[in-house]
């Protein structure tokens, strides 16, 4: 794999990443499948099927709406994590672009450190 | 001959097993004889080489697929009953001690009793999505085992953006909880997969932006060219030049397996077991080992980046000059020549009597047949420890996998330990540690390491 040129070593890992997702796919139903037909199986009654809520019956609407926190945590998620894989690509060329990309991604961070600054000091941070 | 004569249905489980086999032997002999006789079967050994040399990438494909997902089978088996033995040591239990010797079996047993489980579905649940949510969360822990080098030649592909794909694959996991807390059709399951999202999503930037240092320190993302840059002794390791990025690491690895303190996700406590209320049989299962695959994949990944990976701590090469040993790893049996068989056939025989006999003139109240079995056993663990040292100093492969073991093991085993001693954190804790400590100290590290890179450069 040292000496296959990008071309080969990308159809490579292409190929292994597809089968090994098929193979994973493939095991883990052959295993339910397993699973269903040595198991015993009963239709129960009513009660079977409700979901357990430690005992009480479940009361209104279950994907109804839960809370907002979630959701904030969610977006700032996605902004750093796009901020991370920018900065992946440019710690891996970090010894050919010395000084100046230093100074780019003190100058990148340093905006979303402003978010994450913005989120804070509004208070977001902190779980409600 | 009464087993062949007792009906199927009568005969004993043990029975049902032998037999088979016995007619499998039998079958398979005949086979072979007649097969060598016809002179079949060397044209058919011959062809079948000259496939496996024709489609070598293809044959070394499907086996390193097979192994890796076989092998988290055993791996996961291992850990659980580790985790119930030494938790039970801190507890003051005697913990499992019932399924085979100390209870190593238990952890097996329950494996395949969730094999033979009810595997129900409630009633208002999303079906496709309750089915599709365990695999989705297996496949993010098992991807990305693909890219651990396990020792020297040992990996499932060396990939140039090994470290990328491994944080890319382990988010799905992620999605599997959602999917299970979403579709289960209950409130605890819904709260405890949307809890699990925010706090494995919020882990995931400080466990990505402590390995930036590493990456600027190798210039690669080869999971296997950053190990080979630790080789030497235990200082080239990575925990010394970026310790506080190992830190970081450990804490979000916590997280992100969901392991005490921070195992919100499925705080049994407070949210019955959160997304995983409503799940039975194999489909938990799933969910349950894929938990602990994760868990040995974040140590494996720890022990890779920060520890050496399969680097001995020190290297034995200087010992062995020292001591004027050369290691000649190119034994030729076949030079022996019929000497050969006279030592496969007396060796071990005598060496056992030569242990046999002094236990048994010694021990006057033993049996021969005592003294037979004790003397049986002391030369096969000398002779087993033998072959162990030759092949570790022999094989490089065989080191590898002693210390790529070993150290993950060991990290597991302080993820155990961790559980076993420390409460639960509360969920605002948990949030912002992440976001108020963890990713500023990250940022932190990036920017020193990128400063020293600079100065050291500029000298």
């Amino acid at each position: 794999m040292v000496g296959a040129s990008i071309e080969v070593q990308v159809t490579t890992g292409l190929w292994y990443v597809l089968g090994f997702a098929a193979a994973g796919v493939g095991f883990v139903f052959l295993t339910i499948g397993l699973a269903w037909l040595l198991s015993h199986r009963s239709k129960g009654d009513r009660h079977k099927g409700l979901p357990y809520e430690s005992g009480i019956d479940t009361y209104g609407d279950t994907w109804g709406r839960f809370g907002l926190s979630f959701y904030i945590y969610a977006l700032m998620f996605v902004a750093f994590d796009i901020e991370v894989i920018f900065i992946f690509l440019w710690a891996l060329v970090f010894r050919d672009v010395v000084l100046g990309g230093f100074i780019s991604m003190v100058m990148f961070v340093g905006i979303l450190l402003l978010g994450l600054g913005y989120a804070w000091r509004k208070g977001v941070l902190s779980w409600r | 001959m009464s087993i062949i004569t007792r009906p199927w249905s009568r005969m004993t489980l043990a029975g049902k097993i032998i037999l088979p086999l016995l007619l499998l032997f039998v079958l398979l002999n005949i086979l072979i004889v007649a097969g060598q006789m016809t002179g079949v079967l060397p044209v058919l050994v011959n062809g079948l080489f000259q496939v496996i040399n024709d489609n070598v990438d293809i044959f070394r494909f499907i086996g390193a697929v097979t192994a890796l997902l076989l092998f988290t089978v055993p791996a996961a088996f291992v850990i659980i009953f580790m985790e119930m033995k030494l938790i039970a040591f801190i507890n003051l239990r005697l913990g499992p001690n019932r399924q085979g010797p100390w209870g190593v079996l238990s952890s097996t047993l329950h494996g395949f009793k969730v094999l033979a489980k009810e595997d129900f579905t409630p009633t208002g649940a999303d079906v496709p999505v309750f089915t599709l949510a365990p695999v989705v969360t297996y496949l993010g822990a098992v991807m990305t085992i693909m890219v651990i080098p396990f020792a020297p030649g040992l990996f499932g592909l060396d990939m140039n953006l090994g470290l990328l794909y491994f944080f890319a694959v382990a988010g799905l996991g992620v999605i599997g909880l959602m999917m299970g807390g979403w579709s289960s059709f209950n409130k605890y399951s819904l709260l405890g997969g949307l809890r699990a999202a925010a706090a494995i999503i919020s882990y995931e930037i400080p466990l990505t932006l402590a390995v930036v240092g590493v990456i600027m320190l190798t210039g690669t993302m080869s999971l296997n060219a950053i190990v080979l840059r630790q080789s030497g002794s235990f200082i080239d390791w990575f925990a010394f030049q970026q310790p506080l990025a190992f830190i970081i690491f450990f804490i979000a690895a916590t997280a992100e397996g969901g392991r005490t303190p921070f195992d919100l996700t499925e705080a049994d406590s407070e949210i019955v077991a959160g997304f995983a209320t409503e799940y039975s049989g194999m489909r938990f299962g799933f969910f349950f080992f894929a938990e602990y695959v994760n868990l040995f994949i974040l140590s494996a990944l720890m022990v890779t980046l920060f520890l050496g990976g399969w680097n001995a701590p020190l290297d034995i090469q200087p010992l062995l000059d020292w001591l004027h040993i050369t290691v000649n790893s190119a034994i030729d049996p076949g030079s022996l020549g019929i000497g050969l068989l006279w030592i496969i056939l007396l060796v071990p025989p005598l060496a056992i009597l030569a242990v046999t006999l002094p236990i048994w003139m010694i021990k006057s109240k033993w049996s021969f047949l005592k003294a037979f079995i004790v003397g049986f056993v002391i030369v096969n663990v000398i002779g087993g420890a033998i072959l162990a040292v030759w092949a570790y100093i022999t094989f490089p492969f065989v080191a590898g996998l002693f210390w790529f073991f070993g150290k993950a093991f060991t990290m597991v085993a302080l993820f155990v330990i961790m559980r076993g001693t420390l409460p639960r954190v509360r969920i605002d804790e948990l949030m912002g540690f992440a976001w108020k400590w963890l990713i500023p100290a990250a940022l932190l590290n990036l920017f020193v390491t990128a400063g020293a890179l600079l100065v050291l450069q500029a000298r």
